[in-house]
């Protein structure tokens, strides 16, 4: 036991969060060697065990939020259950005790961590019914969202940021640059209401919100994509053209490759693992643009969710919406290795 | 000017050379005293920004008051003036308490170097890469909501970034041979940090903070949009777009006049750090928040 939580901790260290690096700075080969394991399945599993040391680190985080708050935790519990009257000093002796919120801490989490284990995420101060059938609920129209997103994203930067990469300094280029920085200092929520001020309101082409229909998810998702074309677009720009710039192009070319092929064919597949780990990693930014548009178009995900709890003080709710949050997250970024891993033999030799 | 403008090599330039040239100092001049003159701007607005006259609700822009007012019968202008105040201590708090947190545990941590260093930057690392927007609300409601908690979970958020710059800063200074001879001298790691390599970073610690000062300034607004920054009624630009948001088909201008301006600030100040970016001849550094 203790043997594996070093290993756990030592790959903790070697690994890089940001999985970017992790594919340069592991330092898995000389463990593999030793065990004469498969350098791929060593490396899913040290990747894996990556991922939960962060899940505990995130729940023990995630636990210490709802403890952090103002006020005796017993009190705010009773107070909810109570209909917002003031329990007294008894009463909420009594309720800790029956409730184990006397116990030390780290008994607090790991039963408490027992109950997330199978689902349970408490119940939520304002509707007292658990968290976890509205999570459940929302969670699907989030990925819906975000899925739609990303793709509308990924369709519009990669052709944008070839162009970009073939022809440096040309006039696609300066609008493309110019346009990607203007993006960056438009606020989302600004942007989104004069969409729908052009869409909805003006043209009428579009409801202004709510969901059901694929209308109603075309503004959401073009918000939330064009918020990272930019980034996404001048990502494909750099990294292609740095590729462009290597020998092997250049050989490639001297050996009577049309322009087009060499840049399809040779540079383009050499910078997908790139894109991919750059995609992953734009998931922060993707789930920021939903709160922003969930709230504003009133799509029923998680970011409307999480807001709404805030508003209403809803601690467990609060606190189920950041573990949502920061698993995802994990998981995003495991399956994104784990694609680069298959996609790219190199990755796998290294390690 | 434009005839005489050449494309430089460093990215962080290149994207607004097209339009602007060359003249960073130029721009940084300009930014800096559009900055100080925010300060006072307020003096210059026209009528109370809080005043609400019921007589006097959507007026359309006229001499007395230049950008109308809002559904409350208040002065736009007025408003939009207070708001740049606000906004602008606001953001400039966030980013000196951030940016001192932030550097003093980036340089410590590259002193020592070792295990404990390697904790920081993993936590760092960590942080940075979150929904930043989404744990800075979380920080925030749990906080209590308001200006105060806004701010701090905006600092809880933001002092990584600084922590990595410096940290990685500090260490690439340290390998060079003036510091090397420093240390042979026997200068301690407290002297050789303050006197020869904070002077040496100082030229990155500044980009950084122009660029996220305007991603500071996005998250403020953002946050009072959504109801989670500050009391309403404040003068404040995102709080603004939020309250004029039923206005948006009758009354469009009292959404425009905000967010142009928020957009008009943030790309001031994103100038600002190329600017400064191009005269300390940095390559573009992790401004993508």
């Amino acid at each position: 036991m203790e043997i594996s939580c070093i290993i756990l901790m030592q790959l903790h260290i070697t690994c890089d969060i940001n999985s970017n690096r992790a594919r340069c700075g592991f330092e898995f080969p000389v463990h593999s060697a030793r065990w004469k394991i498969d350098p791929m399945a060593s490396r899913l599993a040290a990747r894996i065990a990556h991922a939960l040391v962060l899940l505990l680190a995130v729940s023990v985080a995630g636990f210490a939020l709802l403890r952090l708050m103002p006020g005796d935790f017993a009190e705010v519990l009773l107070m909810a259950q109570m209909d917002g009257t003031l329990p007294d000093a008894s009463q909420v002796a009594r309720f800790a005790d029956t409730h184990g919120l006397n116990d030390p801490l780290p008994v607090q989490y790991l039963r408490w961590l027992g109950g997330l284990m199978q689902g349970d995420l408490g119940l939520s101060l304002v509707t007292r019914e658990p968290i976890i059938t509205d999570i459940l609920l929302r969670i699907e129209q989030s990925l819906i969202l975000a899925i739609c997103a990303l793709a509308v994203a990924l369709l519009l930067a990669v052709p944008i940021g070839i162009l970009c990469a073939i022809y440096p300094d040309s006039k696609i280029d300066r609008v493309a640059g110019i346009i990607s920085v203007i993006g960056m200092s438009i606020p989302n929520f600004w942007y989104s209401l004069l969409l729908a001020l052009l869409f909805s309101l003006a043209l009428g082409w579009l409801p202004t919100g709510g969901h059901g229909t694929w209308q109603h998810a075309i503004l959401p998702t073009l918000v939330i994509a064009t918020s990272i074309t930019g980034v996404l677009s001048r990502f494909v720009r750099s990294s292609l053209l740095e590729e462009l710039s290597k020998p092997y192009i250049r050989t490639a070319r001297a050996k009577g490759g049309r322009r087009r092929r060499v840049v399809l064919h040779h540079a383009i597949p050499n910078i997908v693992p790139g894109l991919l780990t750059f995609s992953g990693l734009q998931f922060a930014r993707i789930f920021d643009g939903m709160i922003i548009v969930e709230t504003l178009f009133a799509w029923p995900g998680i970011g409307r969710y999480l807001v709404e709890s805030l508003l209403n003080r809803d601690y467990p709710a609060i606190q189920a919406c950041f573990l949502l949050i920061a698993a995802s997250y994990i998981l995003v970024n495991l399956v994104v290795d784990i694609t680069i891993s298959v996609y790219d033999p190199r990755t796998r030799e290294i390690v | 000017m434009l005839a005489r403008s050449f494309v430089p090599k460093s990215v962080a330039h290149e994207k607004l050379t097209a339009l602007l040239g060359r003249n960073g100092n130029m721009y940084a001049s300009i930014v800096v005293s559009v900055m100080v003159a925010i300060l006072i701007l307020p003096f210059f607005a026209p009528h109370d920004p809080y005043q609400a006259q019921f007589l006097f609700r959507l007026q359309p822009p006229s001499l007395d008051y230049p950008l109308g007012t809002d559904a409350m019968g208040r002065c736009v202008f007025s408003r939009l003036l207070y708001g740049a105040r606000l906004t602008t201590a606001s953001a400039i708090i966030v980013v000196i308490a951030s940016s001192l947190f932030g550097s003093l545990l980036g340089t410590v941590a590259a002193m020592i170097g070792g295990t404990p260093d390697r904790i920081l930057m993993r936590f760092c690392e960590g942080i940075s890469v979150f929904p930043a927007l989404a744990i800075s609300m979380i920080i925030a409601g749990v906080l209590g909501l308001g200006l105060n908690a806004v701010i701090i979970a905006l600092i809880a958020i933001h002092w990584t970034d600084y922590a990595r710059i410096v940290r990685n800063a500090v260490i690439v200074e340290r390998a060079k041979p003036y510091v090397m001879a420093a240390e042979a001298l026997g200068a301690t790691h407290h002297r050789i940090a303050r006197r020869h390599i904070l002077p040496n970073i100082i030229g990155p610690l500044l980009t950084l903070g122009a660029y996220s000062m305007s991603w500071v300034i996005l998250s403020f607004a953002g946050l009072s949009f959504l109801g989670l920054g500050v009391e309403p009624g404040t003068p404040e630009w995102g709080l603004m777009i939020a309250e004029s948001r039923n206005y948006l088909r009758d009354y469009p201008r009292l959404v425009l006049a905000p967010g142009l301006t928020i957009a008009g600030f943030v790309i001031a100040v994103n100038l600002l750090g190329d600017a400064l970016g191009d005269r300390f001849r940095l390559s573009q550094i992790n401004y993508l928040h």
